[in-house]
């Protein structure tokens, strides 16, 4: 998100300025390159030194001289002056296939389009086979009707490149047609071919501008190619396709022969292209929509803050345990921008953290941090990350490609969209079991399958066989969940693991949580927006806001007195099935955005309490239970009240 | 999977009998008169009437459609006017030097395209990157027999590495078969190359932002694995889908460079049969070109039903 409009607006700064970037000068090359190629065209017989026909048999095959620059060919024809004259040639050539090819094929687009039917049907069936020939084979044969020669070979290329007209044509009208315009046209009596002239050529003409500038290029190939091989241009005759079949015949004598006809194709190609690039984006863009780039935020200076101590009580059996966790993600302006905060928790065995907040609170990067799984440039730049007595953050890459999937496992938001489309979701499971613990294809089969009855899918064997495309969002979850368990992990994260599925089967996937967790006692760091289903699930709560963690509690005293502003505005948003009668209240104002953080209190914005102390940094106090409020005493008593 | 190749052959047969009629009716309208062309000039107007008899021109087009295509079922696409040798032995004595060409620049554009084009999209804005897309651009500007031209001049004519002319079958040696089409193969396959590196750097690019990658590596699976077993099997669906079409431009350009090497292949015959106004020799060259793009296509169909299990009945 912030990389794309970064890059826009990048180019609108660019834009503002009028300094020609990379593109333009190629652009402004290309033009000027063809502008000096159409004036060769038509001054051909002025411009050239030399008559392009007049053989001189005592200068053949001659190098570079200041007689003749480009050097001479077999017959001692001077070079320049037959590649200037090719100019005219090229110029011809794909000026008449060109025209040839929109003039055929646009009107019967046209008309297929707007009659559709059999004649639609045929056409295009037509159309089918033709392009399945390779278009060089269709050019030899209809050269083969019509016999050889420069304008003969081009009424071939004609027709071999009306195809694609024809195709875009019909395109154009088959979206056209439907359009609400042309049948509101047809009512009022406008006749047939009215509307076809005032309603659907305009909508032709933008693509057909690109489609000419693509055929012009492929036309001069072709031209080239079939002049090469003695089918289209015929000697004496300077085309650049005759020269490289010069050439061809002479190359050990005088390889140099062949490399100015091409220079002059290539080119010329290359110019046609990227002009015609440079519309289709031009064109493919439409009305340029005005881009206001998002002024620079940043109200207060991102400095990193400084770390706090850790108030967090130690327990005995800690799996997880998190220490003043930064991470940062690259700025628009350049530099980093801090999205998490001295962020710490921990979740003991058999535990299960629920982490919440709205989104872009952070909680979703805070898993992805843990099982070091940032997007690149994202960085976690300060604290510990403790899995099991050991700190992540220490890890090679190849150690933490140990701890995931052994150790630590997660599971995310949409379970369709989690497994590999391309196999089967039993191979997935058995897959990580195979790389993870070393069990040989049976064995990682059986267990794979014992795995997916323990999920609680039905007919496991034959669920394993399926396609994650074949399985329904909630039988997808459960493979997903049946995966991050398949090597017994201590810490299970899971994203979210509810909020894609219909509301009838998350309570499913809830309660399977809750029984794996009681036979297989990992850790859980549960993570969502939804407080009902982190009620229904956690042992204990972590809020969190704009990046650092607000309250956490034990789910009882959360719910019952919640002691931050936010929690509670989160608490008195949620539905209840009660009291449906009076609209929901909600937090006004939106979560700030990462480098637009007040320096105090984040959530001081929309906060009903804030009072002038809220302006400076306010700590995380408690040790069992923590709140970062500093009127979090009075504001308790008030709820409770 | 046999179903899926019944499904895919039916869907095609349709192709290739649209092809026939057309190559038929339009190789008929060709300006010469096959009868002048046998019997040359001195002819009577009794051998006149003979031979057209014979050639069964006195019949309706359309019997002699039908005829032509029972033939041509059983293998026997005629024989040619010129030289009264039989098509079918013609185009297949030639057939191996043009698919030699064809599968090896194949071969060496998507060996090329697939390793750049990953390359490309593991490090985006690399010098690999940079190089695949200013390839791809000058792919497309390059005519591909003067391409093969250059390469003659250094490595054939100046180095003298590969033998700039001429065909060695693959049965006589494989050694000689690889050096005679290897300048000719990549003269041919580079501008394809090109052109399947950014397709397989733009799709792989899409995939290895997809959750379920994230959920691989969430798996602890080796990046090694992931790229190449979890990304890229999803990233050349889109690639295997108009690999055919690659194919069929690089058959296409078999005809021309073959030219430059002097090899006789199919582009060869082609041309004599131009020239010479030769109308069974063309029918049959239209027909068993077309019949190798429906094989390429059978190919990349099932290719594309393995990688993409949504695209195979069900």
């Amino acid at each position: 998100m912030t990389i794309k409009s970064d890059n826009l607006s990048g180019a609108v700064r660019h834009r503002a300025r009028w300094r020609p970037n990379g593109a333009q000068i190629i652009t402004g090359m290309a033009t000027g390159f063809l502008v000096l190629l159409a004036f060769l065209a038509v001054f051909a017989d002025w411009v050239s030194p030399y008559d392009p026909l007049r053989q001189n048999l005592m200068e053949a095959l001659q190098g570079p001289s200041a007689a003749h620059w480009l050097g001479t060919d077999d017959l001692g024809r001077d070079v320049l002056s037959r590649l200037i004259h090719g100019c005219r040639i090229a110029a011809i050539a794909a000026a008449e296939a060109t025209t040839i090819a929109v003039l055929l094929g646009v009107p019967i687009g046209l008309f297929i389009g707007y009659r559709g039917g059999m004649w639609d049907w045929v056409v295009m069936r037509i159309v089918e086979a033709v392009v399945s020939i390779p278009g060089i084979m269709v050019a030899i044969v209809i050269i083969a009707i019509l016999g050889a020669g420069l304008h003969r070979a081009m009424i071939a290329l004609g027709i071999l490149f009306s195809t694609s007209f024809l195709r875009l044509a019909r395109g154009v009208v088959l979206a056209e047609r439907e359009e609400v315009y042309v049948r509101s046209a047809r009512v009022v009596g406008a006749s047939d071919n009215r509307i076809l002239i005032r309603h659907i050529f305009p909508n032709i003409a933008p693509p057909l501008i690109v489609q000419v500038t693509l055929t012009v290029g492929a036309v001069l190939l072709a031209e080239a190619g079939l002049s090469f091989i003695g089918l289209g241009v015929q000697p004496p005759q300077a085309s650049w396709g005759t020269m490289l079949n010069t050439a061809a015949a002479f190359m050990d004598f005088n390889w140099f022969l062949s490399v100015p006809p091409g220079v002059a194709i290539i080119l010329t190609v290359l110019s046609v292209n990227l002009l015609g690039d440079v519309l289709r984006d031009s064109i493919g863009r439409g009305i340029a929509v005005a881009v206001t780039p998002d002024k620079p935020a940043q109200r207060f200076a991102p400095e990193p803050v400084a770390a706090e101590p850790v108030s967090l009580a130690r327990r005995a059996d800690e799996i997880l345990r998190v220490e003043n966790l930064q991470v940062m993600v690259p700025a628009r302006s350049g530099g980093e921008v801090p999205v998490i905060t001295d962020l710490s928790l921990s979740i003991a065995r058999g535990e299960t953290l629920g982490l919440v907040g709205e989104s872009g609170s952070g909680k979703t990067l805070t898993g992805l941090a843990i099982l070091g799984l940032l997007a690149t440039g994202v960085r976690t730049t300060h604290g510990s990350i403790m899995l099991n007595g050991r700190d992540l953050r220490e890890l090679t890459r190849h150690q933490m490609e140990q701890v995931r999937g052994n150790e630590a496992a997660m599971v995310f938001q949409d379970p369709t969209t989690s497994l590999n489309p391309a196999f089967t979701v039993g191979s997935q499971i058995s897959e990580v079991l195979r790389m993870k613990q070393s069990l040989t294809r049976k064995q990682a089969w059986n267990r794979t399958v014992e795995l997916i009855d323990r999920v609680g899918i039905p007919r496991p064997e034959e669920r394993a066989r399926a396609y994650p495309h074949e399985l329904s969002g909630g039988m997808a979850q459960r493979v997903a969940i049946a995966r991050a368990l398949s090597c017994n992990p201590s810490l299970l994260i899971a994203d979210e693991p509810t909020t894609a599925l219909d509301v009838t089967v998350q309570q499913e996937i809830l309660d399977l949580f809750r029984d794996l967790q009681a036979e297989f006692g990992m850790a859980i760091l549960f993570v969502t927006h939804d407080l009902a289903v982190a009620a229904d699930i956690c042992d204990r709560i972590a809020v969190m806001y704009a990046g650092e963690m607000v309250e956490m509690a034990d789910v009882d005293p959360l719910f019952a007195e919640p002691r931050h502003p936010y929690t509670s505005g989160l608490l008195s948003a949620m539905p209840h099935a009660s009291d449906r009668m009076p609209p929901l209240p909600t937090i006004r104002g939106n979560v700030p955005r990462p480098g637009d953080w007040p320096v105090g209190c984040r959530f001081s914005d929309r906060c009903d309490y804030k009072i002038a102390a809220c302006d400076a940094r306010i700590p995380l106090v408690g040790t069992e239970r923590q709140v970062r409020c500093i009127r979090a005493c009075e504001f308790g008593m008030e709820a409770a009240s | 999977m046999l179903k899926l190749i019944v499904q895919r052959l039916l869907a095609l047969l349709p192709l290739l009998f649209i092809v026939s009629v057309l190559t038929f009716s339009f190789t008929s309208l060709l300006p010469s008169d096959p009868v002048d062309l046998i019997i040359g000039d001195t002819g009577t107007e009794e051998q006149y009437e003979i031979v057209r008899e014979r050639l069964g021109l006195n019949e309706p087009i359309h019997l002699r459609y039908l005829q032509w295509l029972g033939r041509a079922v059983q293998g026997d696409l005629g024989s040619s006017f010129f030289n009264s040798v039989s098509v079918m032995g013609a185009v297949m004595q030639r057939l191996p030097v043009t698919l030699s060409l064809t599968a090896m620049s194949a071969l060496i554009a998507i060996v090329i395209g697939v390793a750049a084009g990953v390359a490309a999209a593991l490090r985006p804005r690399s010098w690999v990157d940079r190089f695949a897309t200013i390839g791809a651009t000058f792919g497309q500007a390059v005519p591909n027999f003067w391409f093969g031209l250059i390469l003659v001049a250094i490595f054939a004519v100046n180095l003298r590495w590969f033998p700039a002319t001429g065909f060695t079958p693959l049965t006589e040696s494989p050694w000689e078969w690889l050096r005679s089409v290897i300048l000719p193969s990549i003269a041919l396959g580079t501008s394809s190359s090109a052109a399947i590196a950014r397709q397989v750097r733009s799709a792989m690019v899409g995939v290895l932002q997809q959750d379920y990658i994230r959920a691989a590596r969430a798996q602890g699976l080796s990046t090694r694995r992931i790229i190449f077993r979890h990304a890229l099997t999803n990233a050349l669906v889109p690639v295997v889908a108009v690999l055919s079409f690659q194919i069929t431009v690089l058959l296409g350009g078999a005809l021309i460079v073959e030219q430059v090497f002097a090899i006789n292949g199919l582009g060869t015959l082609a041309i004599a049969a131009v020239r010479q106004q030769d109308i069974p020799l063309l029918q049959g060259l239209v027909l068993v070109m077309v019949g190798l793009v429906v094989l390429v296509q059978l190919a990349t169909d099932i290719i594309y039903g393995l990688l993409n299990p949504k695209a195979r009945p069900s």
